[in-house]
This record gives structure tokens, C-alpha cells and sequence, in this order.
């Protein structure tokens, strides 16, 4: 046990032996962290002590794990009730039961999640208080007030969680309309849960000037700063995703240990919405990080640079090669969905699936291109520059943004395409619709594709503040137009194909695994990002770390803890939610033992209600 | 064994886990495990893969008043607290800037006093206007400049002078803060932390 004043002991004392770190960390975990934070609060409190630390273990080290998985936990909770509601308000709508017990269903991963979420940010606070008193003194004494209001956030979103869980059977009926009213309510909490502490976060890389005033008003200028907004839709997006990826990821395993037909069913059809409600986020998510990176440039052009062309840089080529095989990921089990759940689609959409698939590798291949290729004097020479002749072409915003753009487009039209698999449009204007939609998709492409190239010729300013917009603006306008139209043609149409659901082959479930560890792990990555693009302050410019971890590690070192936080994160999830089902596990063996082997079998889903667990 | 090798042959490990796993191991969720290592393995792989940069912070100084011998001195000092401690350039600017959120305050020591430039530090308000654009007695328009004097900046009469002097330094003006009035107390003799500018 360390206690570390204002003196800084030197930047680079905590470097050597890090990499012992990855071992010492597990058997720490696995001894049980709460002993070991007693050791660390067993100091007396000294007004003078900015850091405490275990050595061996380090405190970032410890904060880093907690705050993690705090964070991807946190996520998880709060980006599963929004599609919790809208899934039952589809329900309610259709009339379609299976889409309240699916509602039903994510509210139960949820409330078992909710409690551990809750119990990390606990551990974490502990962790903040006791390893960096100094900063924590300085924001209670700036947030003070919304340390209360997130207080009574947390009180009405727990109560407003409990009532939504446990009233779901007994406000089926006549209270419907009341049970969405607080589905509402919940959202309501959980989206102001999120932003509060994301001022506090936001404040540390985007500091402002506080003046004199109330407590109120001092914490009310802190909360606005600029990355606030941008950080605040970006998460909310990025928490749907997350929790559409998880929730599928969990479908995924649990179709693969399917025992009869019926849950297979169940869990493919599952799986499916996880994945749509995945991509349906993920597809607006670069549009909100596109709009932080500018904010934070507009902010400070010195952070801008150290995340995008310093000693981040290579971060982000990490960052194309997990958002490309997410992309991949998610179309390709779009494509499984068209060959195997719509029988005789597979020769129809053969071809288009294998242009989607080159154009998307391609894209790919531009998007992880190095702006600048780290290279000896020899090699150097050799390439003429230290950008390559050719590949530093790709490397740069301009064809970045392209291929995002165009990656986008390809994974909407995959939607689309498994959207239409299987129907036959009826209408008279059928195919002036589908001209349009052919026309609008490939005008856009082809605009995207020239506003890219010509991006290489005008100022930066100009690109980024008119022509990046635009193609963002395209895309979006895309998406708007032939959605509708989509399902304006599909109303009218006739199903030639029955979807056949449970037919998945085992690598369906593989890849829902797969989209969710790439969410997880960008979510880690992004972290890292965020943390280390204040560089060595606790907040940018305003206060400094002085303590022995004030570098930011390398990225292999950073990798390995985030795929460590990954793993665990993954481990936790699990957990929780094989407890979350043993009940009901134990329920169906007994209503099979019973004598009610065709409804029993029905495992986890729901809670159970008999009259929910009619087969559609 | 350097860092990244050891961290490569956890890595190796890790994915040979996972392959031994699914090659070996029947049942699902285990498998899904295995799988997920290999993953996670082939991540931190590549991660290690391409070049290792880590960022290391600057050095700290310290202003310590025993040292100041010159007018020059004070400038360097004030320098670095004007990108540190003082924040002033998380909204001034010097020279034009369109991320400023401030006036820029380039020349700006040849045009104010020194008296004028410390009031402005210490008690903003004193030459706002009031605003009279409403019913009822007159208010003061909210100054968006802080108390630089008080929490949570807090800088001292020593650093509010050396800032004084770096801004008529770097306007091309005599710098009128002399070494002799930095005080010899017992608070200003204790060395204080000042952060590199960026």
C-alpha cells in the first residue's frame, strides 16, 4: 500500500513489468477484490494524499477493469429497455403475443443485470475515492449537485423497474396502457441515468471555465461542456447496439443448446431481432462518432490530433478491422437467414450476396489502411515517402469516410434484401417503386463515391464541414426513402416463401457470438481511446495526473486488458443470466414431469405466465 | 522477454485454449468459450502486431521563487502557467482562432495596464456594464471570466504576476513586473507544480 502525495515520483516508474501485470491481475481477481480494497482504505484519510496505489497491482490497473465492466454492464441496462418497450408496444399494436414474452424476456436479463451494474459502480466509486482522492475531491466539489440528482435518478429508475417487472402479468389487460406508460418512465430515468454521469466523464476531456455562482450553477456550467451532447447521443446509440448484439449473442447460445424444435424456433426468431436491433443502431452509430471527433477537434485541435494522427492513430485502424467484421458479421447472418430460413432464395440472391460481400471486403481493405505507415529510412526510400504510392491514397479521411458511408449503404440493402426474400410484390406501381429504390441506391453510391474523390482536392475545412455532411446526409437519405417505400410494397404483398425459422445451421449462433464479443470489444477500445486522448491529465488542461501511471501504455498492452475485460464481462453476463433462467428451467422440468411435456418444455421465457407461452 | 513478447505467448496460449477446446471439448457453451478466447486471442494478436507507441507525459517543473533572477524568468513562468495551471487557454486565444471562445489576447499587454490586466484576473466584474434590458433594478450581465484568483483555478499573487509579465513579453512590451515583487513567503517559497503546455 502506497500513499502519494503532490510530488510526482516519475512518469515512466510503472512502465517496467507491466506485462506481469495480465497474470498478477487474474489471481487477484480470483482472491476477491473486496480484501484487497479494505487494504487500500485502511489508510488514514490525509488531506495532502493525492494518490494511493497496491503495488503489484496498480491502481489504474484495478480502475480500469471495474470501470469497465461497470461501463459495459451499464450499457447493457440501459440500452435494453428501449427495445424492451418498443417490442412490447409492437406487441400490443399487432396483437402478437410473441412479441410481448419477447419484451418479457429482455426485461428479465435486464432486472438480473441491473443489480450487478449497480453493485460495480459501487466497487468503482470505492476504488475512485480511495485511489485518487484529489480528483475526486475536485469534481464532488464541481458536481455536486448531480451526484444528488443521480442519486434520485437511480431511486425512481429501480422503483419504476420493479413496478415495470413485476406488474408485466398483472397489467396484461385493462392496464396495458399503464404498463407502457411506465415502460416510458423507464426509458425516461435510464436516458437521464446515462447523461448525468457522462457530464462528469465529458468534463475531464472537455473542460470549461467555471465562474463564480451557486453550487447549481457551477455544476450546471461544468455539464454543458462541448462533448457533453455528442458523447450523450453516441452512447445511446452505442448502448441499443450493445444490447442488441448481447441479447442476441444469448439467443445464439441458447439456440445452439436447444433440446426440441420449439426452442429452437424460439431462440433463431430471437436471435434474428437481436441482430436487426444491432445493425438498425449500428448503421447511425458513425454518423454520432463522425460528430464527436468534430466536436473534440472544434474543442482542441491538439486532442484531435493525438487521437486521430498521433500516437493513437493506429487505434483506429483497430477500430476499422472490428467495425469491418461486425459489418460482415451482421450481414452475413442476414444472408444465412435468406439461404437457410427462406427455402429456395439461396441461387435468387447468390450473386448479390457475393457482390455485397466483395464490395464490403474492399471497403474494408480502405478503411484499414494506414495514413502513414511506420517505416525505416531504407524503406522509406524504397516506397518514395513515408506514405506508400499507393496505398497512402486510401489511407486518408476522405477515403475513409467513403467507404464507411458505402459500407453503411451495403449493410441497409442487405436488410432490405432479406426484408423482400420470399414475397412477391402485388402492387400496380411495384416496379416504378423498385426503379426509384434501384435509382435512389445508386445515385447515392455513386454521389458517396464522387464527393470521396473530390474530397481530395479541396481544403479540409471544406470536406469536413461540407462534403462529409453531405454523404452522411445521403445515406440518411437513403434509409428514409426506401424504408417506407419497402414497406409500403411489402404490405401488399404475397408471401411465396414461408419463413421457416429454427433451420439455422450452428454457425448462425457463431456469429451472433462473434457481433457481440466486436461490440464489447470496441466498446473497450473506444474507452482506451477516450481515456488516453487527455493524455496525461485527469482533466484536460486543468489538472494534471502526477501519479506514476500518468502515461498512456502502448496498445498491445491495452489490448490485452481489453480483451481480459471482455472475457470477464462475457463471463459475467453468462452468469447472470444462466441464474436469471435456472427458475425457470427448473419450472418447465417440473410442469414436464407433470405430464405437460409440450407446453413445459418451453424453457426461460418470460417468466412463465402459461397463458403467454401459447404457441403463436 | 521483453513485454510484448510475453504478452504474444499469453496471446498464443490463449488461442491454443481455445482451438484445444473446440477440437476436444463437446459440450456448447464451453465451446462458445473457446471460441470467444480465440477471438479475443486473435484481437490482442493483431493488436500487438502493429507498431507500439505509448505516450509518455513531460517532465514537471516547478516554480520555485528562489530561482527567478530576471523579468524574462517571470515570462517563462507565466507561460507555462497561462497553458497550465491558469486554463486561460482553454478559452483565449493568442492570435486569431476559430475555436476560441474568448477574445484573443494577442497584444493585449500593450494595450492594458498591468494594474488593469490584474483587476480583470481578480475581480472580472468591475468594468461590466450592467444590463438594463429588462424590468427592475439593473443586473449584472454574468461574467463568463472566472475569479482566477480563487477556486477552482486559485492562482497565487506570484503566478497572477508572472502570467502579467508573460502577456507583456509576448506583446513586445517592457515587462513592468519586476523579480523583487515576487514575495518571499513561506506559501510562495514551496515549489509549485506547473504542467508543460501542450
Amino acid at each position: 500500500m502506497m500513499n502519494q502525495g503532490d510530488d510526482p515520483t516519475g512518469g515512466t516508474a510503472g512502465e517496467q513489468g507491466r506485462g506481469a501485470w495480465l497474470a498478477g491481475l487474474l489471481v487477484f481477481l480470483a482472491l476477491g477484490v473486496m480484501p484487497l480494497v479494505g487494504l487500500a482504505q485502511d489508510v488514514p484519510a490525509a488531506s495532502a494524499t493525492a494518490y494511493r496505489d497496491i503495488p503489484g497491482l496498480g491502481s489504474r490497473n484495478m480502475v480500469w477493469v471495474v470501470a469497465q465492466l461497470h461501463l459495459l454492464l451499464a450499457g447493457f441496462v440501459l440500452g435494453v429497455p428501449i427495445f424492451a418497450w418498443l417490442c412490447e408496444i409492437v406487441g400490443w399494436k399487432t396483437g402478437e403475443k410473441r412479441y410481448d414474452k419477447l419484451a418479457k424476456e429482455f426485461t428479465k436479463l435486464l432486472t438480473s443485470s441491473y443489480a450487478t451494474t449497480a453493485l460495480f459502480g459501487g466497487i468503482l466509486l470505492f476504488l475512485l475515492i480511495g485511489f485518487y482522492p484529489k480528483l475526486m475531491n475536485y469534481l464532488a466539489d464541481v458536481f455536486f449537485p448531480s451526484f444528488i440528482v443521480y442519486c434520485l435518478l437511480f431511486l425512481v429508475e429501480t422503483a419504476t423497474l420493479y413496478l415495470y417487472w413485476y406488474g408485466w402479468d398483472a397489467m396484461q389487460d385493462s392496464k396495458k396502457g399503464l404498463h407502457l406508460f411506465l415502460g416510458f418512465l423507464l426509458n425516461v430515468f435510464a436516458f437521464f441515468i446515462m447523461i448525468v454521469p457522462n457530464s462528469w466523464a465529458t468534463f475531464q476531456a472537455s473542460p470549461v471555465v467555471i465562474s463564480e455562482g451557486t453550487d447549481l450553477q457551477r455544476a450546471w456550467a461544468a455539464t454543458w461542456n462541448p462533448t457533453w451532447w455528442p458523447v450523450n447521443i453516441h452512447r445511446l446509440i452505442a448502448n441499443v447496439v450493445l444490447g442488441g448484439y448481447i441479447c442476441g449473442a444469448y439467443a445464439g447460445i441458447r439456440y445452439l443448446s436447444a433440446k426440441n424444435e420449439e426452442e429452437r424456433e424460439h431462440y433463431d426468431w430471437m436471435g434474428y431481432v437481436g441482430n436487426f436491433i444491432g445493425v438498425f443502431g449500428l448503421l447511425p452509430l458513425p454518423f454520432a462518432g463522425y460528430w464527436l471527433m468534430r466536436e473534440i477537434y472544434q474543442y482542441n485541435q491538439q486532442m484531435g490530433i493525438t487521437l486521430m494522427g498521433g500516437f493513437l492513430s493506429w487505434l483506429f485502424i483497430l477500430q476499422a478491422m472490428l467495425i469491418g467484421v461486425l459489418f460482415l458479421g451482421s450481414n452475413y447472418y442476414f444472408w444465412l437467414g435468406i439461404t437457410h430460413r427462406i427455402p429456395g432464395s439461396e441461387v435468387k440472391y447468390r450473386k448479390p450476396m457475393m457482390a455485397m460481400l466483395i464490395i464490403l471486403l474492399l471497403c474494408l481493405g480502405v478503411w484499414m489502411t494506414p495514413h502513414s505507415l511506420v517505416a525505416s529510412l531504407e524503406e522509406a526510400r524504397k516506397m518514395g515517402g513515408t506514405h506508400h504510392p499507393l496505398l497512402g491514397v486510401f489511407g486518408v479521411m476522405s477515403a475513409k469516410m467513403t467507404v464507411a458511408n458505402l459500407m453503411i449503404l451495403v449493410t441497409f440493402m442487405s436488410f432490405i434484401m432479406y426484408w423482400r426474400a420470399g414475397k412477391e410484390e402485388t402492387a400496380t406501381w411495384a416496379k416504378v417503386a423498385r426503379s426509384l429504390m434501384g435509382g435512389v441506391l445508386g445515385v447515392a453510391a455513386i454521389v458517396v463515391i464522387v464527393l470521396g474523390v473530390w474530397g481530395y482536392f479541396v481544403p479540409a475545412i471544406v470536406r469536413i464541414n461540407y462534403f462529409s455532411v453531405a454523404q452522411v446526409l445521403i445515406v440518411l437519405f437513403v434509409m428514409l426513402t426506401i424504408t417506407p417505400l419497402t414497406a409500403l410494397l411489402l404490405r401488399s404483398a404475397k408471401t411465396t416463401t414461408e419463413m421457416v425459422w429454427g433451420k439455422m445451421p450452428p454457425r448462425a449462433g457463431y456469429a451472433l457470438v462473434l457481433n457481440a464479443v466486436m461490440v464489447i470489444l470496441l466498446m473497450t477500445l473506444m474507452g482506451y481511446a477516450r481515456s488516453s486522448s487527455r493524455v496525461h491529465w485527469h482533466i484536460y488542461g486543468v489538472m494534471r495526473d502526477s501519479s506514476q501511471y500518468a502515461y498512456s501504455p502502448a496498445l498491445g498492452y491495452a489490448a490485452a486488458f481489453m480483451s481480459l475485460n471482455t472475457f470477464l464481462f462475457c463471463m459475467l453476463v453468462a452468469f447472470i443470466f444462466w441464474v436469471a433462467t435456472m427458475g425457470d428451467k427448473a419450472k418447465a422440468n417440473d410442469a414436464g414431469g407433470k405430464g405437460h411435456g409440450a407446453q413445459g418444455t418451453l424453457p426461460a421465457m418470460a417468466g412463465g405466465a402459461p397463458a403467454l407461452d401459447e404457441r403463436k | 522477454m521483453s513485454e510484448v513478447a510475453l504478452l504474444q505467448v499469453i496471446g498464443l496460449c490463449v488461442i491454443g485454449t481455445g482451438v484445444s477446446i473446440l477440437l476436444f471439448v463437446k459440450a456448447r457453451f464451453v465451446r462458445v468459450v473457446g471460441f470467444v478466447m480465440i477471438v479475443l486471442g486473435l484481437f490482442s494478436m493483431t493488436a500487438l502486431g502493429v507498431p507500439q507507441m505509448a505516450s509518455l507525459p513531460p517532465a514537471e517543473e516547478k516554480f520555485d521563487v528562489a530561482n527567478i533572477k530576471t523579468a524574462s524568468d517571470m515570462a517563462a513562468i507565466g507561460q507555462k502557467i497561462f497553458f497550465s495551471k491558469g486554463q486561460c487557454a482553454l478559452c483565449h486565444s493568442i492570435g486569431p482562432s476559430e475555436s476560441a471562445r474568448c477574445p484573443d489576447l494577442k497584444g493585449i499587454g500593450a494595450k492594458l495596464s498591468r494594474e488593469f490586466i490584474f483587476e480583470s484576473l481578480t475581480q472580472p466584474q468591475a468594468y461590466i456594464y450592467l444590463d438594463y434590458r429588462h424590468e427592475g433594478p439593473p443586473k449584472e450581465y454574468p461574467a463568463r471570466m472566472p475569479y482566477i484568483n480563487k477556486n477552482p483555478i486559485g492562482l497565487s499573487k506570484n503566478e497572477i504576476l508572472s502570467v502579467i509579465a508573460f502577456l507583456q513579453q509576448m506583446s513586445g512590451e517592457p515587462i513592468t513586473v519586476s523579480p523583487e515583487e515576487i514575495t518571499q513567503t513561506a506559501q510562495a517559497t514551496t515549489p509549485v507544480a506547473i504542467a508543460h503546455a501542450q
